[in-house]
């Protein structure tokens, strides 16, 4: 009973969960409609609306940008984090923004594809509680101008401090980029499904979650050679977020979003982030399971 | 002259070493085959044969003569073996027989690939189940059978035991549909299609047994011969089936946790198997691994590996 609110509150955190057998629709959930602020995992949807206008051929894939160093967004890694010109095309870069959440690279697919385009796709998948709110850069800008700081330097020594925390839109689901877990599985089913996009697309999408190389959330639950674990995570300071689709060799495959805030202001939240995993994992399992029922575990 | 037909005289004095000995064996009078040796040895120049009054040696040309007469000798037999065949027209045909429940596509890779590699060869195709077989093979109906373990025949010759694991097939609205798997106990209480006692008696009594083991005790068990008829039962939401993957509309197909059921099947022929019956087992074998997913019995199960970048190489 509660197994699921159990493995969130020793953890720490606040927990949201939504699972369903992509080919069969048993689901399990946990706060399942509630808002929730997505983070990254907005990347998602701009990836399926980059591919569904590359579909429409407003957007060649393969056209080749330049990246300059000039007024790139923060983060740590791909291009955000080097110090020169970058040329790449368009789907590298999308790599980049779903392997290793470059906002850079992101930034440069948002500003080709449109917030707009982003949100009409969205509207158009029936996917009525997603709304992306910003860039990647927009977004910290208002961090900053809600923290108080002068640059991200500063920004990233105010976000332990809960009074900064409080102050901070992008904390609120209201006021940034937002979904529910329900909301992300229903896309996750579609681009696994191949109905978010054609089939190649769809494919490309699945691709790329595939090749995200964090470890520490989803996947940490799946710890199995022949189990595969695509996903795209969303981090802020207290937000833990992954969604993302796990297939086990007998054809089983399952879409699940966990969205998590932590209680504590620590930027390291290794519990946090094992508790996605750890709960992502129970879910599966009672979805596999012979028992029948659906609703909170 | 006929060489071959001299040749022949010849290979057969040469094992006797006695001209009254081979003339008896060859059926005719001893003069007569002198004669055809002397007309041998004018004919290629060489002296064959040391004769004196007490016994018949071969000469150094008669050694070389003899392993080359054999071999022309042997060649000529086959034409006239083959040709004789042809005009009764059972000329190198192969008849085959596979269970019904094999599946479309694994059939026809098979034939493809038989006809493929031996054009010159008729295959004849049947299906049938295995008691069937055991007496086609016996009574000389059947060059090759494809057949379920357990067997018992006396005369009867078996490839390697390959291994299928068969899941369930559900009607779409039965609530273990929602499963991506499915427990045999959970099965509980519904109706069994299997194929007759007498047409399958190994698997007929293994799988029941593997069922009752597992906690899965039929109500019922229903008997089909054919894939429509096992279907139909199964759409009718009467029974469950036991099986390989179907694409069937208003039929889903879900593996059983764990594979607690094993179906065995080999290749069979009766005695010594003759090279086109060799040769189709071998094929027939690597068909139904490579295109059923058979695996060998006792087989570790194929493990598979879903690449992740944080775990890959150098990462």
């Amino acid at each position: 009973m509660k197994q699921l609110e159990q493995i969130f509150r020793t953890a720490g955190v606040t927990g949201w969960l939504h699972a369903v057998d992509i080919d069969t629709g048993r689901e399990v959930g946990l706060g399942a409609d509630e808002p929730v602020v997505l983070a990254s995992v907005f990347k998602v949807p701009l990836l399926v609306a980059f591919y569904r206008q590359a579909e429409r051929g407003l957007i060649d894939p393969a056209e080749r940008v330049t990246v300059s160093p000039e007024g790139r967004p923060g983060g740590g890694t791909g291009v955000s984090a080097m110090l020169d010109e970058v040329t790449a095309s368009l789907r590298d870069l999308a790599y980049l923004t779903i392997s290793v959440s470059d906002n850079a690279s992101a930034d440069t697919l948002l500003a080709r594809v449109g917030l707009g385009e982003v949100n009409a796709t969205l509207a158009d998948l029936g996917l009525p509680h997603t709304w992306v709110e910003h860039s990647c850069a927009d977004l910290f800008t208002a961090m900053r101008e809600d923290a108080g700081a002068a640059d991200m330097a500063e920004l990233s020594q105010m976000t332990t401090d809960p009074a900064v925390l409080s102050r901070l839109r992008v904390l609120d689901p209201a006021r940034t980029s937002r979904s529910t877990c329900r909301d992300m599985t229903r896309l996750l089913g579609m681009i696994w499904r191949d109905e978010a996009a054609g089939p190649a697309s769809c494919a490309a999408v699945r691709r790329l979650m595939g090749l995200q190389v964090w470890p520490h959330r989803l996947a940490s639950g799946f710890p199995y050679d022949d189990v595969a674990v695509s996903g795209k995570t969303g981090t802020l300071p207290t937000v833990r977020n992954e969604v993302g689709v796990i297939e086990y060799p007998d054809g089983g495959r399952y879409a699940i979003a966990v969205f998590t805030r932590s209680i504590g202001t620590a930027q390291n939240q290794p519990r946090a982030d094992a508790a996605i995993g750890t709960a992502a994992r129970v879910a599966v399992d009672h979805l596999r399971s012979r028992f029948m029922g659906v609703g909170t575990i | 002259m006929d060489l071959v037909r001299h040749l022949r005289y010849f290979v057969v004095i040469a094992e006797e070493l006695h001209f009254g000995n081979a003339a008896a064996r060859l059926g005719m009078a001893q003069p007569p085959l002198s004669q055809r040796v002397k007309r041998l040895e004018d004919e290629l120049g060489v002296r064959l044969f040391d004769r004196t009054s007490r016994q018949v040696r071969l000469t150094g040309a008669g050694r070389l003569l003899l392993p080359e007469a054999r071999e022309l000798v042997a060649r000529a037999e086959r034409i006239r073996e083959l040709m004789a065949r042809t005009v009764r027209g059972d000329t190198a045909s192969l008849r085959a027989a596979v269970p019904p429940d094999l599946g479309a596509s694994v059939l026809a890779a098979l034939i493809a690939r038989f006809r493929t590699g031996n054009p010159d060869v008729r295959l004849i195709p049947t299906e049938m189940g295995t008691s069937d077989q055991v007496d086609a093979l016996l009574g000389g109906e059947l060059d090759l059978g494809v057949l379920r373990h357990p067997v018992a025949a006396s005369g009867l010759g078996f490839g390697p035991v390959l291994v299928q694991h068969p899941g369930v097939l559900l009607r779409e609205e039965d609530e273990l549909a929602t499963l991506a798997t499915v427990h045999l106990a959970d099965l509980a209480g519904r109706e069994l299609v299997l194929p007759p006692r007498a047409l399958e008696p190994g698997l007929h009594d293994e799988t029941l047994a593997g069922c009752r083991r597992h906690g899965f005790v039929p109500a019922e068990v229903r008997h089909a011969v054919h894939g429509q008829f096992t279907i139909g039962l199964v759409l009718a939401g009467t029974a469950v089936a036991l099986g390989q993957r179907a694409d069937v509309p208003g039929v889903v197909w879900r593996p059983l946790v764990g594979s607690p059921l094993a179906w065995r099947i080999s290749t069979a022929w009766r005695g010594e198997p003759s090279e086109h019956v060799a040769g189709f087992a071998d094929l027939t074998t690597r068909v139904l691994r490579d295109d059923a997913g058979m695996s060998d019995e006792g087989a570790p199960p194929r493990t598979w590996v879903a690449p992740r970048p944080a775990t890959g190489f150098l990462s």
